[in-house]
């Protein structure tokens, strides 16, 4: 199918009005939860993942992809009103943003971050397009070690890469991958970690985990300080009108933020956070005034909220066509899949064309909705940051309970819920990352089939691994990140001892 | 001295957790050979694996200065306490009840006094899940407990 037949096909996918109508409530909800600081993308997805069962999966998939790239729309508009950001891959925008808003121009850089959002999705989507053919075709002369090779990279760029503290990381991912081993072993059948509770012979609860990880440890670790933040200047479609040296500023940076994020998203391991922060590092080197940054740059804004959606978008790339997640919100995107029994893998573009073209065509059309409402509604979103999370958050416990109530009824699933929260808030106090958890937790069990598959057809000959080209380049390429993030540990350690007497507070990292 | 005792716990409890599913996994569960490798395999690799990740965190912790965060304790409690309520009771008392008695207990330690802003907020959230899940969704679950 050559890519115009596929748009065309795509249209008829996107277009019904189902599909149209989760899109548009799944862009509405993700700028509704990345506006809000405290809640982001990874626990709104996760309220929603109880949803997909009861609709079909491309309607889940676009609604879910949806909440995503909404959620980056919206973050950007608290770090630029209120220098909190919504999201993490806005935190950057908080730079030049709030410069912005504090000399009266707030109106000027919104305008400048949803102008950039669209473009850097838009130019994002025309690269996934073309990244995916080409993948899918390389990638079935992947073999179970290739497989196997990949999945460990991603695991170990997603734990290192940008990582102050990469053992933490690493034992997040670990811990991830034994809580993907609970339940009934599929070689042999054995019950593995179940202690004889027939709920866990499925495994650990996909949506359980989710929901408590990300719905209930981060309502717990926000009650105290949520409602701390100052009240937002009103913003209205007036004050966004730019001036001609404010447009003339904008595509330079665009274009270098989307090029940045198309290849840092669909890199496995890296995505749109670390994107926007290389994208204002390039925009500032790149700068004939670098002196102005900091200070309510437009390329500041313009760069990494580019970067950061034209990520989000190719971070679908690995996810569609190897069947592989490459962030955590990739992870869950495969998980609803998955509750529709559908494995996406290499033959997922010629076997189901009008998902994987439906899905692109409403990321498009998403997008669409998000300018065309954002810029109008943009007082609403201002005012929703005057809400009380006091309001907010025992609606939000209620849903999470009756998320996970509606999968199957069970009393088990919510106090497991309950006993993941609590788990998920202290390792998040004890700063570990939960999202990583989650990444190793879908990512386990292929890894263990793909591990045992290779071995078995090498005849339990490890060197498998370093023999087949492709498989070795991934192991060097794991080799070496860990080899670099141990040199990194090394020399910190060795800065730290440099300077004695210790000040108060620096053995925090 | 002030150690920086959330890497300490938390790297000990992963160290803890890793020698555990090592030892429950080697000691229950068949290893294989390398070529036919049994399920026991992939649990005490990565029992061991995650058993010296937690050593390296624990340790270097020992010798170094920390700072201690907030632990909201209140808030934790309401909210697991909320959640656990809710399994027990719904499906005893239905729907409206459980919503409203999981909502008055995550808003305990809500930071503002006062009792009318919480009732208020418990028939709100009752009123919006049963539009939702009743209305809209049509979930076939008891509204009351005599509606069963």
């Amino acid at each position: 199918m050559t890519t115009w037949d596929g748009l065309v096909h795509g249209l008829g996918t996107a277009l019904q009005p189902s599909i149209l109508i989760y899109s548009l409530f799944g862009v509405f909800l993700g700028t509704f939860v990345g506006v809000l600081p405290g809640i982001g993308a990874m626990a709104a997805i996760s309220l929603l993942l109880p949803l997909t069962y009861y609709i079909s999966a491309e309607a889940a998939l676009v609604m879910l992809a949806g909440v995503y790239y909404g959620s980056q729309y919206g973050g950007s508009v608290a770090s630029i009103l209120l220098r909190l950001p919504g999201t993490p891959q806005s935190a950057v925008t908080t730079l030049d943003g709030y410069p912005m808003a504090r000399q009266g121009r707030a109106g000027v850089a919104l305008f400048t971050a949803m102008v950039s959002s669209f473009s850097g999705s838009i130019l994002g989507i025309g690269v996934l397009v073309m990244l995916a053919g080409w993948l899918s075709g390389l990638a079935t002369r992947f073999g179970a070690a290739e497989y196997t090779a990949m999945m460990v990279l991603g695991l170990v760029a997603a734990a290192t890469v940008g990582s102050e503290r990469p053992a933490k990381s690493l034992a997040m991912v670990v811990t991830g991958l034994i809580l993907g081993t609970v339940g009934t072993d599929v070689t042999s059948g054995a019950q593995r970690f179940t202690f004889g509770q027939a709920e866990l012979m499925d495994g650990i609860n996909l949506v359980a985990l989710a929901m408590g990880l990300f719905g209930v440890a981060e309502v717990i670790a926000n009650i105290r300080t949520a409602d701390t933040h100052g009240r937002p200047d009103r913003v209205s479609l007036r004050q966004m009108m730019p001036r001609a040296a404010d447009l003339r500023a904008m595509p330079g940076p665009i274009l270098r933020g989307t090029t940045l994020g198309s290849f840092f998203g669909a890199l496995p391991g890296t995505g749109s956070t670390i994107s926007s922060f290389l994208s204002y590092a390039l925009e500032r080197r790149v700068a004939r005034r670098p002196e102005r940054f900091g200070n309510g740059a437009i390329q500041g804004i313009a760069g990494p909220e580019s970067a950061n959606n034209a990520a989000a978008i190719t971070a679908f790339v690995p996810t569609l066509t190897l069947g592989i997640p490459g962030d955590p919100i990739m992870a869950l995107m495969l998980g609803a899949l998955v509750i529709h029994g559908i494995q996406p893998g290499p033959m997922m573009l010629e076997a189901r064309p009008e998902m994987f073209w439906g899905l692109v065509v409403s990321f498009g059309i998403g997008n669409l909705f998000l300018l065309i409402l954002n810029l109008p509604l943009i007082g609403i979103w201002v005012s929703m940051l005057r809400i009380p999370f006091r309001w907010l958050y025992p609606a939000i416990i209620v849903f999470v309970c009756l998320g996970v109530y509606s999968v199957r009824g069970s009393s088990f699933d919510l106090i497991a819920v309950a006993v993941i929260g609590g788990l998920g808030y202290l390792l998040a106090l004890a700063a570990f990352s939960p999202a990583l958890l989650l990444l190793g937790f879908v990512l386990g069990p292929l890894i263990e089939t793909n591990l045992r598959r290779a071995m078995l057809i090498s005849r339990g000959d490890p060197m498998v691994f370093l023999e087949r080209p492709i498989a070795a380049g991934f192991v060097l390429a794991t080799a070496a990140l860990i080899a670099l993030s141990v040199i990194g540990a090394v020399r910190r350690r060795a800065a730290r001892a440099g300077q004695t007497p210790a000040p108060p507070g620096d053995g925090a990292d | 001295m002030q150690r920086d005792w959330h890497d300490i716990a938390g790297g000990g409890a992963l160290a803890a957790l890793g020698i555990g599913v090592a030892a429950h996994a080697g000691l229950t569960h068949d290893l294989g050979t390398l070529r036919q490798m049994g399920p026991g395999f992939f649990p005490v690799l990565l029992g061991a694996l995650l058993a010296g990740l937690g050593l390296v965190i624990a340790l270097p912790a020992w010798r170094r200065q920390g700072t201690a965060r907030a632990f909201a304790g209140r808030e934790a409690l309401a909210v697991l306490a909320a959640i656990v309520v809710f399994g027990v009771f719904m499906t005893r008392l239905g729907l409206i009840p459980t919503t409203a008695l999981a909502v008055l207990i995550a808003a305990t330690p809500a930071p503002r006094a006062g009792w009318r802003w919480r009732l208020v907020l418990a028939t709100a959230v009752s009123l919006l899940t049963w539009a939702v899940f009743i209305l809209a969704l049509k979930m076939t679950i008891p509204v009351w407990p005599w509606s069963r």
